[in-house]
């Protein structure tokens, strides 16, 4: 069975967690509100939705570079589609979810079917879909506009929480249900642990491969429209560089860069530790540069301490 | 069919095209700009060669280049002669190359993340330092080197081929290349061949500052100033010449003429898209593809297969 | 020693000399007394030349007028994160924001929301709603920068008229993208010997400018006039003209005297249009304590500028002048 304790780099973030709230707690003002609380939730709910999907891909071994730009093209076709086109909201956020599946199709046909390294598949699906949502827009135009019942989906609250904590929560409770209780998490981890013997106990590799792509493109169409709801527009740069955030998250939590090792709850805590340190830093009027450095050096002491001798 | 061979392939049929279409591509002027243009980025993809050779990945050259070219503005302002202003640039590199090195080899963290935070934490800092500004009031023995544009060109053009010419030396014909390649195929059986990783790895990753830092000398001089923030996205272009080019991202497979072939298709591709009237806008879908189509199209041997599938 | 302690101890070490050494290249904010009024004012971009010449002026007025300045904003433009740092403010309490807007419907949700809660809320540089915001500081209109820009780039290519490259920011800057817009709208009727040929990126960056300056010059050897609409691309074009040795290439654009300046005097760099950036973040940060304090500005016809003097006050517009144009004449006389 999955470990259902904390390993050690899951419990060196909760103690550096821990440790940022007490610092920003005395350093920053009105930080320990829950407004604040839940206004950092609904700021990494995107990068949440990316970082929770890219956690079954890196325990396979693997990595989705380009989930960051699917967001940014999903987001762009969700406001061609309603605006343009002149289709409904619900029909536009079809198209969305179905561009960001077909995104993840194609990472999950040349990484599965054709076996190309992961790495650079999804630096050049990054570029193509990127492109492809700067070529249909021209880079110039932007979708804004949308009626109040979609921008709820960002803005708005659902029973004391902000909207899309929910559908975060959804989204964990979906991707832990796939690592650590179906069987189809130990073959994930079987694989990202040793590909060769995967496949000889009778895995499915490429079915299993094919599936946590799709799934990663699946969030990321997800995050367009939450992207789009919560800032209220729509342009071909959404999403630039979530994907590095959402790696950091991922890697933060004790997920291993090499698969076969990691957890959801890992991801979560990794999520909340980066958004409470930017948030801390600019509510004690530190500059946003300083977030990047520290996050730099969060990265490295993190998995320094929680490294274990595996391949170098 | 090996891929450097390919490359070059759809290389000369991209070439092919923009003579038939665009012939003003071929003026002898143009090409001289182009490489100067990919001169720096040629230098930057030899240390990644290694590095990517070795197993390992470096994600933070954007961030080296942009420190580098700052180092070389203030020592130029410092009154540093050119020479010295040189070493120092490459040193700077070095340093920030050794640090991802020590982290990788000495402490073993995975080599992705590393330079995932230093990548972060390394502009991010230069931002803090510079905060925007650009190094201005530069000497006039600066841009160029004080030799003029024409001098200056070959230096930069000459510059690019003597490091393509001297890491192709090495690698394939030296020890010290062959430990690189043992290394990057089976650190264990290396290392029972009296190689030594982890020394092979930190070089590697020195070496790569050192060539950063002078390719961001070489981007310099072209200016009068310095700009506070150079290199933003280097790191993909280089990763995506040095992989298309037919190096393996598991290690110990590819060579610089691959890296080569590589860059001169990534270079190209660009100045070629603008000459054939494509709209600016979808420049990146069509590199984007370009990388797509170079990396599937290979041989479907299962074994290849196998052993790529999870780098 | 573990290896885990040599981790630890290492990014801790090298943590502290990065922020060290960074800490010590920096020049020091501003302090101000405790008790003063917060004003936190965002640019688009705080690594852009521009934006961090407006800051010159904000730092000082700052100080005149003995009010916190805040300076902070996303170190790329990046969309969403404009709005978390206006959020964080919200959190934090303070008296005044003021923003320069890169998403206008993005930025506009969340001054409203600053507005609901008693802060003062100031656009420059780049507009929001109006319902947004208490008042916008307006260097220039959009329509009145193309004019000027058009009217350089007429002159430049003589009676006959001719190609106009332009090289923009990135493909998504709204500013650019609005004055692009405003000069197609000229074109026909006021400039009809013109043509614009195309349109390239530089993502702010001045080697990117400088590499579609040089290929723009072979694709379309007729081109007349180079306009770079950016100010970190002006000199990458300007110097990509002057490498080319193409004289016959007129160079104009919106650029910063101090990086323009070179070009000016060698007589590469036609004209760069412009307006004071640090007296508009001087302005800025008038207006925005003036609000703090209570001044009201919809329905004055003036509001006294500091150092500025007595500035027009259209509607809820701050109006700090017509656009300037830096030349070779006059480009000694600034320093920003």
């Amino acid at each position: 069975m999955t470990r259902a304790r904390l390993a050690t780099p899951e419990l060196v973030l909760l103690v550096l967690l821990v440790g940022e709230l007490v610092w920003f707690s005395l350093a920053a003002t009105n930080f320990l509100t829950l407004d604040n609380g839940l206004e950092i939730v609904r700021a990494s709910a995107e990068v949440g939705l990316l970082a929770l999907a890219l956690t079954p891909v890196i325990l396979t071994g693997g990595i989705d570079l380009s989930c960051g730009a699917l967001l940014g093209l999903s987001a762009v076709v969700f406001g061609a589609i309603w605006r343009d086109a002149g289709q409904p909201i619900a029909v536009a956020a079809a198209a969305a979810l179905g561009v960001g599946l077909l995104g993840g199709a194609v990472n999950a046909w040349m990484v599965a079917g054709f076996g190309r390294p992961a790495l650079i598949v999804t630096l050049g699906t990054a570029s193509l879909f990127r492109g492809l949502a700067e070529g249909l827009t021209g880079g110039a135009v932007n979708y804004s506009g949308f009626p109040a019942s979609f921008l709820h989906l960002g803005q708005g609250r659902v029973l004391g929480l902000p909207t899309q904590a929910w559908v975060l929560i959804a989204a964990a409770a979906l991707i832990a249900v796939l690592v650590h209780a179906a069987t189809i998490g130990r073959a994930l981890r079987a694989i990202g642990y040793a590909p060769e013997g995967a496949r000889f106990a009778g895995i499915p590799v490429g079915r299993r491969l094919a599936l946590v792509y799709l799934l990663s493109g699946g969030a990321a169409g997800v995050a367009g429209l939450v992207y789009a709801a919560r800032l209220g527009q729509a342009r071909a740069d959404a999403g630039t560089g979530f994907e590095l955030s959402a790696i950091t998250a991922v890697v933060l939590g004790g997920t291993s860069i090499f698969g076969g090792r990691g957890s959801v709850w890992g991801t979560m805590l990794g999520l909340v530790a980066l958004g409470v340190l930017a948030n801390g830093l600019r509510l004690a009027d530190q500059p946003a540069e300083l977030a990047g450095v520290l996050t730099g050096i969060l990265l490295v002491v993190a998995i320094g301490v929680g490294a274990r001798r595996g391949r170098a | 069919m090996n891929r450097p061979l390919w490359v070059a392939l759809a290389w000369a049929a991209l070439l092919a095209l923009v003579a038939v279409v665009a012939p003003a591509f071929f003026d002898p002027v143009n090409l001289r700009d182009l490489i100067v243009r990919a001169s720096p980025l040629l230098i930057v993809a030899c240390g990644m060669t290694i590095v990517i050779l070795a197993r390992q990945i470096d994600i933070s050259v954007g961030s080296q280049f942009a420190i580098c070219g700052v180092v070389a503005g203030l020592l130029a302002r410092e009154g540093l002669p050119m020479p010295l202003v040189a070493a120092g640039t490459m040193l700077a590199g070095a340093a920030l190359g050794a640090i991802n090195g020590v982290l990788v080899a000495r402490l073993g963290l995975p080599a992705i993340v590393v330079t995932l935070a230093t990548l972060v934490a390394w502009r991010e800092g230069l931002r803090f330092a510079t905060e925007g500004v650009w190094v201005q009031d530069l000497p006039a023995t600066f841009q160029w080197f004080g030799l003029g544009q024409d001098i200056g060109r070959w230096l930069i053009g000459i510059g690019a081929a003597a490091v393509w010419a001297s890491i192709a030396f090495v690698l394939g014909w030296t020890p010290a290349g062959r430990a690189v390649y043992a290394t990057g195929s089976d650190a264990e059986v290396a290392r029972l061949l009296g190689v030594r990783p982890p020394l092979v790895i930190a070089g590697s990753f020195i070496v790569m500052g050192a060539l950063t830092g002078l390719a961001a000398l070489l981007s310099a001089v072209q200016f009068i100033d310095v700009q506070a923030n150079a290199g933003i996205g280097l790191e993909l272009s280089v990763i995506a010449a040095v992989v298309v080019g037919g190096t393996s991202v598991s290690g110990g497979r590819g060579s610089l003429t691959g890296t080569l072939a590589g860059v001169a298709l990534l270079a190209t591709v660009g100045p070629a898209l603008t000459f054939l009237g494509a709209p600016a806008a979808w420049e990146r879908a069509l590199q984007g593809a370009i990388i797509l189509i170079a990396v599937s199209a290979e041989g479907f041997s299962r074994v290849r297969r196998v052993k790529e599938q999870h780098a | 020693m573990t290896r885990r302690t040599m981790a630890v101890a290492f990014g801790l070490g090298l943590g502290l000399l990065t922020l060290g050494a960074a800490g010590a290249c920096r020049g020091g904010g501003s302090a101000a007394p405790d008790g003063a009024l917060t004003v936190a004012m965002m640019p688009k971009n705080k690594g852009n030349p521009y934006f961090v010449s407006c800051r010159q002026g904000a730092e000082e007025a700052a100080q005149q007028l003995g009010v916190k300045l805040l300076w902070d904003g996303p170190t790329e433009t990046d969309p969403a994160k404009q709005n978390d740092v206006v959020e964080a403010w919200i959190t934090r309490g303070v008296q005044a924001i003021a923003v320069s807007v890169e998403n206008r419907e993005a930025m506009s949700t969340v001054l409203r929301k600053a507005r609901g809660k008693g802060i003062k809320v100031v656009t420059w540089d780049a507009d929001a709603d109006p319902d947004a915001r208490d008042a916008f500081v307006n260097q220039a209109t959009p329509a009145g920068i193309a004019d000027v820009l058009l009217g350089h780039a007429a002159r430049l290519s003589g009676p006959a008229g001719g190609e106009i490259g332009i090289i923009t920011g990135s493909l998504t800057a709204a500013n650019q993208n609005t004055w692009i817009a405003e000069m197609r709208k000229l074109l026909p009727t006021k400039y009809p010997t013109l043509t614009i040929v195309d349109i390239r990126p530089s993502d702010d960056d001045r080697k990117k400018a400088f590499d579609e300056t040089q290929t723009l010059l072979r694709v379309h050897p007729k081109v007349k006039v180079i306009m770079a609409i950016a100010s970190p691309a002006v000199p990458g074009a300007a110097e990509a003209v002057k490498q080319s040795g193409r004289k016959d290439v007129g160079v104009t654009g919106l650029g910063l005297p101090n990086a323009s300046k070179p070009y000016l005097l060698d007589g590469v760099l036609d004209s760069a249009v412009l307006w004071n950036t640090k007296d508009l973040g001087y302005l800025t940060v008038q207006v925005a304590t003036a609000l703090a304090k209570g001044t009201p500005i919809v329905g004055t016809t003036q509001f006294p500028g500091g150092r500025l003097g007595q500035l027009e006050v259209r509607g809820d517009n701050v109006i700090l002048g017509t656009p300037f144009t830096f030349t070779k004449a006059n480009v000694g006389g600034f320093d920003f």
